[in-house]
């Protein structure tokens, strides 16, 4: 059979099923990574059926096709220069208007289209009954009803993507607009005989009237004139209208989207209280809410360092057993010490992150957030993070980051704009992940007494409610507002959540395993070769004057970088035979606040510079570690009078 | 393009008691700035005319649905002067406190 290949592309707002549908086409052939120099996700996986070999690729999940965020600039272009054989717009039985709103979007790309009608379960129990056929004679594209959760619908959906290719159906239909909006989209098209880009040109005319930067940009460079005549154009809208000419154009689609939303659906049962309601009721409450929003996060808190702490100690046995096999082959010569202490430690160290912490929080995660749960947080928690100057959801990757930065970082893409991506991301750098939380228990919780431990996270909340004020100050950009669909409760598709869980973590692991396995080989071969007495006294002025601390603790926090809390295990080590005990109390609140502040850990800095690139992620580093070092310097003179 | 607030029921999305409805007039341009709160009064507040014909915001607030002429119903805003959750054209948003503050609505 002659394979041919085929490029379908997958498109719809959030929250609809669309990873669903896209995890049931393509199993386990997917990958994930970036659009090219941008921070936004992009999925891809192959299938084979009829003999063709299929490229699905799932866009981001987003409300219009404008250049608001990242994400809808990518989508449109991708659309556009891509030209996939077919785009399958995923859409929401039981929020037929808004979704419908983004199909004409979508229509105006002229790109071949087929409608996959989802979530058609939880529109009957809404009481929304859509009528499939009548939508497909209004639409003028064909529509498949599915249940992706239940898997119903997916094989002939696909049947009938292949079809519209291989019928070589034409672009989907004209939207048309209101008289003196067609008007205007004629005169512009009529300029733009010439001028070919690789947007439609009825697609340009109607993106010039609604002033869209980027297509103004690319014209401008053409033919100004274009733009002249079409900001002209625009304002005759205005004028007509009293409002400006985007807006009178999203009125226009969402007046038909309106249309043909209550021309195909009938609503049946009364709207009244269902128990998804009333769930949405209590967690939003203004008291329950908060409890429950509470209550959850200790038990997640919890029940992920109870299991991590003990598989982490487990494996960590069961690996470390393996020391006198290698000791046996490789010897303990040079390059079996380089090979053991150096690359195997720091394999282990990354695999007793991974498996018992890492894990289980991405489940949990992405539980949350398919089931609904996360846009409540977000909604519950917007005013506490509008005082940082961030929105409701930045509160999701910050709460990612007490577990472990890493994925916290890279949770900084559901902002919508680069500026508060960053901001979201330096914030996260700063909030105390698992391994610091060892350290702060560790040592001051341990000698000191549990409200030192205490005290010491309040520091550091007031240091990241000062520095995430300031740098929103610093940044240039708007301030910026939560704008987010609350969907309605939903139980989960529990295999979406394996794989997403799954191809994050197979993430991390490329991001931070290499770093740490070199990084902690560099080390072990510094220390072989005798180096570290003498970087402890080249880092002795600021260790031990400024600081106040055993010269010795130098090298420790340059461990600390691979993983933080090996810092403090190192310590224990070195100071030996005393230990830890021979450390003053201010030594130890002292270290502990270096520790917490002084750099996100190697992972996090890959993490940051995949991301943001170099500049922004050296400054980041550098810049905490300085503001560590001055912290712990102040705090040392000031508990020095008190203790 | 801008009305002057002559009618008494136009006021902002904020005005709304929960369980009460507006139709989405205008989204005012720029943001509104508090100068000053006495005895929690807002004693002085002026409308930061923007330069810019659609910021990103406002184009946002559209695409999500509040076009002129669109009916919002107000379902409960959080507490400490948190976000606000409405109803529109089907779909349960959250708004931000300060982007809920410039959609003007006529009160049903």
């Amino acid at each position: 059979m002659n394979k041919k290949k085929l490029l379908i592309a997958l498109a719809g707002n959030a929250n609809v099923g669309k990873s669903v549908i896209f995890n049931h086409l393509t199993g386990l052939h997917q990958h994930i990574g970036n659009w090219p120099g941008k921070t936004v996700e992009r999925a891809e996986g192959t299938l084979h059926f009829k003999g063709y070999t299929i490229d699905i690729v799932d866009l981001p999940g987003i409300y219009s096709l404008s250049t608001y965020s990242l994400e809808e600039l990518v989508s449109r272009k991708y659309i556009a220069v891509e030209r996939p054989d077919v785009v399958i717009n995923v859409i929401d039985a039981s929020v037929l208007e808004r979704n419908l709103f983004f199909t004409l979007q979508l229509m105006e790309l002229e790109t071949p289209m087929v409608i996959c009608l989802n979530q058609m379960d939880i529109a009957k129990s809404k009481g929304v009954q859509v009528d499939v056929k009548k939508l497909e004679q209004l639409l003028g594209i064909p529509v498949m009803p599915t249940v992706a959760v239940k898997g119903v619908g997916i094989a002939k959906l696909l049947e009938k993507a292949i079809e519209t290719i291989e019928k070589k159906q034409a672009k989907p239909p004209q939207v048309t607009y209101g008289e003196e909006v067609e008007e205007k989209i004629g005169k512009i098209v009529e300029k733009m005989k010439n001028v070919h880009l690789v947007y439609p040109a009825r697609y340009v005319g109607i993106k010039l009237l609604e002033g869209d930067e980027e297509i103004e940009r690319e014209i401008q460079r053409i033919n100004p004139q274009i733009v002249d005549a079409a900001k002209k154009l625009a304002g005759e809208i205005e004028c007509i209208h009293g409002h400006c000419c985007s807006t009178v154009m999203t009125s226009e689609r969402y007046e038909a989207a309106g249309c043909i939303a209550r021309a195909a659906q009938k609503l049946v049962s009364p709207i009244k209280p269902t128990k998804v309601e009333r769930l949405h009721n209590f967690t939003t409450h203004r008291v329950t809410g908060y409890l429950t929003l509470v209550f959850s996060l200790l038990l997640i808190f919890y029940s992920i360092f109870t299991f991590g702490d003990y598989t982490s100690g487990l494996l960590s046995d069961l690996l470390y057993a393996l020391e006198p096999f290698f000791a046996s082959v490789l010897g303990t010569g040079f390059v079996g010490q380089l090979l053991w202490g150096g690359a195997m430690e720091g394999l282990i160290a990354g695999i007793t992150i991974v498996l018992p912490y890492i894990i289980p929080f991405y489940l949990i995660l992405y539980f949350l957030e398919n089931s609904g749960y996360l846009s409540r947080i977000a909604f519950l928690m917007d005013n506490i993070m509008h005082k940082i100057g961030l929105h409701g959801k930045a509160f999701i990757p910050m709460m990612l980051g007490f577990g472990c930065n890493v994925p916290a970082c890279l949770g900084c893409r559901i902002m919508e704009t680069q500026r508060e991506r960053l901001l979201a991301a330096f914030v996260v750098t700063l909030v105390p992940c698992a391994a610091t939380t060892v350290i702060i228990l560790g040592l001051v919780g341990d000698y000191l007494g549990v409200h030192w431990a205490l005290a010491l996270y309040i520091v550091d909340f007031v240091i990241i409610f000062a520095l995430g004020r300031l740098a929103f100050k610093v940044v240039p950009g708007e301030p910026t507002a939560l704008i987010m669909e609350m969907h309605d409760y939903r139980w989960p598709h529990m295999k979406t959540i394996l794989k997403q869980t799954w191809f994050r973590v197979a993430e991390f692991i490329k991001i931070a395993f290499p770093l740490i396995i070199v990084g902690s080989l560099a080390l072990k071969l510094a220390d072989v070769l005798g180096w570290l007495e003498t970087i402890a006294s080249v880092l002795s002025p600021v260790t031990v004057t400024w600081l106040g601390l055993p010269a010795i603790t130098g090298i420790t926090l340059i461990f600390g970088v691979l993983r933080k809390e090996l810092s403090l295990v190192m310590l224990a080590a070195l100071l030996a035979p005393t230990g830890l005990a021979s450390m003053t109390p201010v030594q130890m609140i002292v270290f502990t606040l270096v520790a917490m502040l002084y750099i996100p850990c190697i992972a996090t800095i890959a993490a940051l510079f995949r991301d943001f690139g170099w500049k922004k992620s050296l400054f980041i580093t550098v810049f905490e570690i300085a503001f560590a070092i001055l912290v712990g310097g102040i705090a040392m003179r000031l508990l020095t009078l008190f203790m | 393009m801008e009305k002057p607030n002559s009618n008494k029921r136009e006021v902002p999305l904020t005005a709304l008691k929960a369980g009460e409805s507006g139709v989405v007039i205008i989204i005012r341009q720029g943001h509104i700035r508090r100068k000053h709160r006495r005895h929690g009064h807002i004693i002085h507040r002026s409308l930061v005319h923007g330069i810019t014909r659609d910021s990103g915001f406002e184009k946002r607030l559209v695409d999500m649905g509040l076009t002129p002429g669109t009916k919002v119903t107000v379902v409960k805003a959080a507490p400490f002067h948190g976000p606000f959750e409405v109803l529109v054209r089907g779909s349960r948003l959250a708004l931000g406190r300060g982007m809920a503050e410039r959609i003007l609505v006529e009160k049903e």
